[in-house]
């Protein structure tokens, strides 16, 4: 075949293998690529999260995490209490716990809801209460159906928590399991409970 | 090297080209279809981004169909084809050696543009993947891991076979794009369509093939024949050769970690050390600066304004430029603004088009008509295509990256980048015609060859028998 190319191109005056120069490599290239993986290991190691799964960004650690998202525990169960409260009870109860006059009594401040034990304060939402009851020295004598009947356990005693410890009642929290409890020891179709009937129960 | 020629008689150039003749045609004259092919997809889907109604009565050409269609067909129909041809005559020039099996590699081009052609209808219908980078369903993409695998090993080879056992750097480089691309494209099928991984891992392994695809296989291509034409076009040497295999090393280690945008929903430890990664590209990033800005200088000769040299110097310039995008995208400060937007698809396009195109299109000028002996048809083409080239780059890449701006800064709004996406549309119009002069002198090159084929074998038939072999 003919090697004559009448080419218009840019043709070098011959048409060589390339050559490179074989001088070594500069150290400071070198200093610059390990400078770079240090600072990149050191930006590694704070945003990492150091191969957890469960840490997503913005995150970069477990700590952070700990510390932003949502709680779990006490918190997390006065949250949910707060909203049930807020949901079922708060309407007659009032959103601030103060009662209604002629609606509810008060929670805030009541030595029914305030008391060492909760036994007795289970019992009033899973049975509903009727009858004569005193409650921070004024009288009632109206009824309350068993508003927290329908209410899951975990609910129930996350509401309970919430009206003892909040609005300055500084009573203890109600553990889901003796909600539980209570509710087994009530059967099916409970009787409402009277002031009389509760005061036969322990505390 | 006299010492060499005396044991292993070294081919000459010439013949060295010939052989490799038609390899390059069969693959080059479907890529330069294809070519065609994506950039009017590209230009059909850009124009439908600002003018909906554009072409809306045709479901083959809904955005998402024509949008993939148009990049598949850019990477897979020309990129990478035309890649190989280069290759496979880089290597056979480097070996000095005529290129053995040439029959092997020209099948094997056949089956990959049926692959593409199976793998673009596909996605117009309706069938793609789902998968970015990866939509050729398993028909189209098996056959194009067959013909990849088909044309690799007689081109390894063919460096096994080398007479100058001298490696040059881009050795290096096109030696690790024939071993990494059937790797991670088998993977990646595997691990998305054969045998899909669940959850996280899915969207990992589809940023991580389009990361190891656009980056580190276009760059190593692209910087493998890139060093390459530099010296050979200037006459001046490459400047250094263990610069150029420093970029080589530290491309390759860190460049496969990238690509893993910081919001992705990813556990932080994956986006953190991709992130990490694409900072330390900066050590690639000045030694390219370096042996480029090195090679650049000294006495030679540049050649006029618009041939190959012109086109390997613009992508490498693109290079750069893409390198740094990809940077910026990594650090938090500005991934914060720009991530997600229409910037990283200017990164991309700057990859593919201004980048590797540019960097092909500069050697398949120079390498076509010595393949076949003879000369462009229309060789004035050639600078109005770097023209178009240049022009349309810029123009579509930097209103990309405006609008990518626009968008981050106005709370992911595309009315504000509207305007700059119009813009793009031009660029893509250029980009358009250039490619359109590039095809035309690739049609008419093979066209002139075969009508010289059929020339001389109607003269060898029909010439009348010599006296001499009458009488013996
Ligand atoms: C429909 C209105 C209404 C709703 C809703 C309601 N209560 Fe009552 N509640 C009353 C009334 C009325 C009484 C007083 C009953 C009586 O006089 O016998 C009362 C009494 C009580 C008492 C005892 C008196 C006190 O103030 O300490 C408690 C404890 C109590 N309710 C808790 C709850 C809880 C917990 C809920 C939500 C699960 C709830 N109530 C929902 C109307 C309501």
């Amino acid at each position: 075949m003919s090697a004559d190319i009448k080419s218009s191109l840019p043709k070098p005056p011959s048409d060589p293998r390339p050559e490179a120069v074989r001088t070594t490599l500069p150290i400071w290239i070198i200093v610059l690529t390990l400078m770079l993986l240090f600072l990149g290991g050191l930006y590694f190691d704070n945003h990492s999260g150091w191969f957890q799964t469960q840490v997503y960004g913005p995150y970069a650690s477990v700590d952070q995490l700990e510390l932003y998202q949502p709680k779990s525990g006490a918190a997390a169960e006065l949250a949910r209490g707060k909203v049930v409260y807020e949901q079922v009870c708060g309407l007659c109860h009032g959103a601030d716990g103060l009662g209604k006059p002629g609606q509810a009594p008060p929670l805030a401040g009541s030595e029914w809801v305030m008391a060492k034990g909760y036994n007795r304060l289970a019992h009033i939402p899973l049975a509903g209460l009727s009858g004569n009851i005193s409650v921070a020295g004024k009288d009632w004598n109206m009824g309350m159906a068993a508003m927290g009947a329908a209410l899951p356990d975990a609910d129930l005693a996350a509401v309970l928590t919430y009206i003892r410890t909040s609005w300055g009642n500084g009573a203890s929290p109600v553990p889901m399991e003796d909600v539980t409890k209570v509710r087994a020891g009530l059967g099916a179709r409970p009787q409402p409970m009277s002031h009389d009937m509760l005061m036969t129960m322990p505390e | 090297m006299t010492a060499n020629e005396t044991i292993h008689p070294t081919a000459p150039a010439p013949e060295i080209d010939a052989s490799c003749r038609l390899p390059l045609l069969a693959l080059l004259v479907g890529a330069s279809v294809w070519l065609v092919v994506g950039t009017v997809l590209a230009l059909i889907a850009s124009i439908k981004f600002h003018a909906p109604e554009f072409l809306a009565a045709c479901p083959l050409l809904t955005y998402g169909r024509v949008v993939a269609a148009a990049n598949d067909a850019l990477v897979y129909g020309f990129c990478l084809p035309a890649s190989l041809a280069v290759i496979i005559w880089v290597f056979a020039r480097l070996s000095q050696t005529v290129y053995t099996l040439p029959l092997v590699p020209v099948v094997a081009a056949h089956i990959w543009h049926l692959g593409v052609f199976i793998g673009l209808l596909s996605i117009l219908l309706g069938h793609s993947t789902g998968f970015t980078w990866l939509e050729f369903p398993r028909g189209g993409s098996i056959l194009l891991f067959v013909a990849f695998v088909l044309i690799a090993i007689p081109t390894a080879a063919s460096f096994g076979f080398r007479l100058e056992k001298d490696l040059y750097p881009s050795h290096w480089f096109l030696l690790a794009a024939l071993l990494w691309f059937p790797w991670s494209y088998a993977s990646a099928n595997i691990f998305l369509v054969a045998m899909p991984v669940r959850g996280v891992a899915q969207g990992v392994v589809n940023l991580w093939f389009a990361n190891n695809l656009l980056y580190v296989w276009f760059s190593l291509v692209g910087l493998g024949i890139g060093f390459y034409f530099l010296p050979k076009l200037t006459g001046r040497p490459l400047q250094t050769y263990y610069y150029a295999l420093y970029v080589f090393w530290t491309l390759a280690l860190f460049g496969t970690w990238c690509g893993l945008p910081q919001g992705s929903p990813f556990p932080a430890w994956i986006t953190t050390l991709s992130s990490v990664a694409a900072v330390l590209l900066i050590v690639p990033l000045i030694g390219v600066t370096v042996v480029f800005g090195r090679s650049l200088g000294g006495p030679g000769s540049d050649g006029p304004m618009g041939g190959p040299l012109s086109f390997v110097k613009f992508g490498l310039v693109s290079f750069l430029l893409s390198t740094l995008m990809y940077i910026a995208l990594a650090c938090p400060q500005i991934s914060r603004l720009l991530e997600f937007t229409w910037f990283g698809v200017a990164q991309s396009q700057l990859q593919i088009l201004g980048f590797l195109a540019m960097v092909l299109f500069g050697a398949i000028y120079y390498i076509l008509p010595r393949a076949l002996g003879f000369d462009f048809i229309a060789p004035q083409f050639i600078r109005a295509h770097c023209f178009l080239a240049g022009l349309g780059v810029v123009f579509w890449v930097a209103p990309l990256a405006l609008a990518g701006y626009a968008q981050g800064a106005n709370a992911y709004s595309l009315d504000a980048s509207l305007n700059w996406l119009r813009i793009s549309t031009l660029g893509l119009g250029f980009i358009l015609l250039g490619n359109l002069l590039f095809a035309l002198n690739i049609l008419a090159m093979f066209l002139t060859w075969k009508l010289n084929l059929v020339k001389t074998l109607f003269a060898a038939i029909t010439a009348p028998l010599k006296v001499s072999e009458v009488k013996s």
